[in-house]
């Protein structure tokens, strides 16, 4: 018998219990998560401009580096001050438990870091560009665990049915396309010329309509397949609190962004690129909080 | 040895001294319960009744918190018991977030991850759980289940049919039984939580937990 026949037959009332812890992972893991977005996606867009635009993008090797520095910090402060007790995280590193996400991301993040200062290194310090080109699909190659950790944290939520592998990695690897691409049209976006930008703002769109599809997917046939995920789900349905905020995100990040990069094709308008480029971080930003949040709303005793 | 807990819900009465034990024993801090009975009313007026839960960590077989935590401040005893050091907790709230059961909180004292721990301290001396002790009707059984002579196991035997186990569907092999358990009792999603309905609503705020 499913629960809301129960509920329907018994009228069964919850009449006392005591406090539901709530959030427990606040708007500092979306931070987390949004920042770790940008942090990969710029590296896999410098990676994909090296390639195909190797004038153009060749002065981007240090600014970009940098970039990417600057997104993993805000990434680990955050995790930091995410963290009750801060001032423990070294036993990460000193008693690591490998079967836990958490550890594993948290030592391909350190690594992570400790390549792009390598990358800092030979692009500022020694200005050797062959070596950062060689160096460069190592750091690629890191960037999507590092992009993925969070994904496999979240799926190690039991009962948190709406995390699921693999849509949430592949959700995850979209926010970094999508982030990543939309942070160099905004920030070199000039430098880069029509032909670049336009490259980037088809990886823009094709990764905010498929973020939008597996979104939708979820939204509608995610209650299908377990009752926790329509109860979730509830949360953004209707009157439900997280309503506004979710389809806010959605039309920020992905359909505004898709409409505009389709109208500056025809306008040849970087501005209108550079629009769909804020839309689609602040939209991110929104998105990832809504699905952050609505599975910590539901009760679990 | 694998140490478990059976609640025959046909004797709970709600009284809540289980809880109340469980705190002064293991010092919980205000606002947060190792130990806890959820009331949930059942039915339309006159024809109601109330039933009682008590709900605490299912020490679970596969437990999901001991799976993410980062740094194995949740672990295994011998005897199955899932403990936890606080003294290693990072305080990233895994944990809470993984368990099924909403049986983990974060102490607001120490700030770290903390949870019923069957009083482990209790069973290295060869005592009965805190909550066993304090029930005045029996309804806590606990001990070996790989012992066929304990008294869990003789109860399991004699109410074949009508053990459960708390979201048995994640596979998290639970050591925590349940008598006379149903849907309602069991399954949060089958009974309605009106907001500020309850004795403690002011507390279920959606502030978050410890010092964010």
């Amino acid at each position: 018998m499913a629960a809301h026949e129960i509920l329907a037959a018994t009228n069964a009332v919850v009449t006392l219990d005591v406090g539901i812890p709530g959030i427990v992972w606040p708007w500092l893991v979306t931070v987390n998560m949004w920042a770790k977005s940008i942090g990969t996606g710029v590296i896999f867009m410098l990676f994909l401009l090296l390639r195909q635009y190797p004038e153009k993008a060749g002065s981007l090797r240090f600014p970009v580096t940098v970039v990417s520095i600057i997104f993993i910090h805000i990434f680990l402060l955050f995790t930091l001050a995410d963290l009750h007790q801060p001032f423990r995280m070294w036993h990460i590193f000193f008693h690591p438990h490998w079967s836990s996400a958490i550890t594993v991301g948290a030592w391909m993040a350190t690594l992570f870091v400790g390549l792009l200062f390598l990358l800092a290194f030979l692009s500022f310090i020694k200005k050797d560009n062959a070596a950062f080109d060689k160096t460069l699909p190592w750091v690629v190659a890191l960037a999507i665990p590092v992009t993925l950790y969070t994904a496999a944290l979240m799926s190690q939520c039991t009962a948190r049915e709406l995390w699921q592998m693999p849509t949430e990695s592949a959700q995850m690897v979209l926010a970094a396309l999508l982030s990543g691409s939309a942070f160099m049209i905004l920030v070199f976006g000039g430098k880069l010329g029509w032909e670049a930008n336009r490259t980037l703002s088809t990886v823009l769109a094709l990764s905010a309509f498929m973020s939008f599809v597996l979104y939708m997917a979820e939204y509608v046939f995610g209650p299908m397949k377990a009752e926790e995920v329509a109860a979730i789900l509830e949360y953004v349905k209707g009157d439900g609190p997280f309503t506004v905020q979710f389809w806010l995100g959605q039309w920020m990040a992905y359909i505004l962004p898709m409409l505009l990069i389709a109208f500056s094709r025809v306008s040849k308008s970087e501005s209108i690129l550079k629009l769909a480029a804020i839309l689609a971080l602040v939209g991110l930003y929104i998105v990832k909080n809504v699905w952050l949040m609505i599975p910590q709303l539901l009760p679990m005793s | 040895m694998q140490l478990g807990f059976l609640v025959d819900l046909h004797l709970c009465m709600g009284c809540k001294g289980c809880e109340i034990a469980c705190k002064v024993e293991n010092e919980v801090p205000l606002s947060t319960w190792r130990l806890r009975v959820k009331y949930v009313d059942v039915g339309t007026f006159p024809e109601t009744k109330r039933t009682f839960t008590p709900l605490r960590c299912n020490h679970c077989e596969n437990a999901p918190c001991e799976r993410i935590c980062p740094v194995s401040a949740l672990h295994y005893l011998d005897n199955g018991i899932v403990n936890i050091d606080k003294e290693r907790c990072i305080g990233c709230a895994g944990c809470v977030m993984a368990c099924p059961y909403g049986a983990i909180y974060i102490d607001p004292q120490t700030q770290t991850a903390d949870k019923c721990t069957y009083c482990a301290h209790r069973i290295a001396s060869s005592m009965m759980p805190s909550c066993v002790v304090a029930c005045p009707v029996q309804a806590n059984i606990f001990g070996d289940l790989d012992d066929p002579t304990s008294s869990i196991s003789k109860y399991i035997q004699s109410n074949q049919g009508n053990v459960q186990v708390r979201k048995p569907e994640k596979g998290t092999n639970p050591h925590h039984y349940y008598v006379g358990g149903g849907n309602v009792t069991l399954n949060p999603l089958a009974s309605f939580r009106p907001e500020g309905y309850d004795l403690f609503g002011k507390m279920t705020s959606k502030m978050p937990v410890g010092g964010h």
